[in-house]
């Protein structure tokens, strides 16, 4: 089947870990790439055409001089990556960036969003320890699956060959589930299931620790084991510790190239849930890209 | 005996600028030009060593290193990461060294014989 991905650019280095992957992918896979840009928010109500230029942050006229200009800055931003990616289109929009990436997302029926995890203003705070306003609001709203690439880590290098799917056992799992198991049979990788055994406020006897990890190991193979189907290339691990650092650490371990799972956990209604604080804290983090999936759609 | 190292790069002049300066060194070199050309060369001829740049054609450094450990007699070759990609010493984080190119010959030769003599 053919792909499409679409990229959500600020052009600034912010995103050029995503546009690695992106382009990589593309190229990989065979996939459509959409590199897609909001040019900047129109003020005054939306009834005039000027924006804050994403980069400059002045006040800039729309008109087709700029839009060229803008589209012709992204070309060189990325030159080298469009003359290897034959696939490629650009498309330009002004507007609120999340609602247009969404706006875009549900026209061109893409198959997954790659983005940073911010647009790279304020770095400092947003690099410790939030991502932006921007992924929160697409990854709670986006019907297919969005891909984090928040540090230009060397990671996802050739292709995918090991992904880590970690649970909660929630509903909202069972999407990310399917997405990593279709993703690993299509791209023949192995595939670790994964739980973090949450102990940071509590005080246990290490028996109990291992008494929980014994069940836990045993939940996981019950609950995914039967959906595993024909493949076979998997094992389930459950790690005791803050569940954000063990999903981290055992991504690193196993040389993931990819870390799934749901952006929500307490929250059964999509529309209500909010970004779960491991999640961010894993797209923060993760020495690879992370995929979030919530909602059955495109897995 | 000579230890021998593997270079595995797709750029032929950093392959013979290395071969050449291990030799140079009284190492004996193999060479591979990608990932998956390396796999099979690896096996026959069991380097001491191996230098490894991340980006190439066909199969990608980390999956060569992947691979690499999944084989008990080989996992515990060393490997020295030469690449130009940035960050990339996260990449192989296992690895004794990680090298951007361009590269300092003499900071190579010295983690080499650091390593394995």
């Amino acid at each position: 089947m053919k792909k499409k991905i679409l990229l959500a650019t600020t052009g600034s280095p912010a995103s050029f870990g995503a546009a690695r992957v992106a382009f990589e992918m593309a190229k990989r896979y065979d996939a459509e790439l959409l590199l897609f840009h909001v040019a900047g928010v129109p003020k005054k109500g939306f009834s005039y055409q000027e924006v804050n230029d994403v980069r400059s942050q002045e006040t800039v006229q729309v008109d087709d001089d700029y839009m060229a200009w803008v589209e012709e800055e992204l070309k060189n931003t990325y030159a080298k990556q469009l003359e290897e990616c034959k696939n490629a289109r650009i498309i330009l929009a002004t507007g609120l960036p999340h609602r247009e990436i969404l706006r875009a997302a549900r026209d061109e029926d893409v198959d997954m969003i790659i983005m940073g995890a911010h647009s790279g203003d304020s770095s400092d705070i947003y690099s410790k320890g939030y991502p932006g306003s921007t992924l929160q609001r697409v990854a709670k709203a986006a019907k297919c699956p969005v891909m984090t690439v928040h540090r230009e880590s060397a990671s996802y290098m050739g292709g995918f060959s090991h992904i880590v799917f970690a649970t909660d056992f929630s509903k909202q799992s069972e999407s990310a589930f399917k997405y990593a198991l279709s993703m690993a049979k299509e791209f023949d990788c192995e595939m670790t299931l994964f739980h973090a055994l949450d102990i940071t406020s509590k005080v246990l006897a290490q028996s109990d620790i291992e008494d929980k990890l014994i069940t836990l190991r045993k939940r996981l193979r019950d609950v995914y084991g039967p959906k595993m189907g024909d493949f076979k290339n998997f094992e389930v691990d459950v790690w005791e510790g803050n569940p954000y650092v063990e999903i981290v650490k055992i991504a690193r371990e196993r040389m993931a190239d990819l870390i799934v799972l749901a952006h929500n956990t307490r929250e059964l209604d999509p529309e209500q849930a909010r970004m779960g604080s491991t999640l961010e804290q894993v797209l923060l983090r993760a020495n690879c890209p992370v995929v979030s999936v919530n909602r059955p759609d495109k897995v | 005996m000579a230890k021998k190292i593997m270079v595995v790069d797709d750029d032929k002049e950093i392959t013979s600028y290395l071969t050449q300066l291990f030799k140079d060194n009284g190492y004996e070199t193999v060479e591979a030009n990608d990932g998956s050309e390396a796999h099979d060369i690896v096996a026959k001829e069991k380097p001491d060593l191996i230098t490894l740049d991340l980006e190439m054609p066909n199969e990608w450094g980390p999956r060569f290193y992947r691979k690499l450990t999944q084989n008990p007699e080989l996992k515990k070759i060393p490997i020295i990461v030469i690449s130009g990609l940035p960050s990339n010493q996260y990449a192989i984080q296992k690895a004794v060294a990680s090298l951007t190119k361009p590269f300092d010959r003499d900071e190579l030769m010295k983690i080499v014989k650091q390593t394995i003599g």
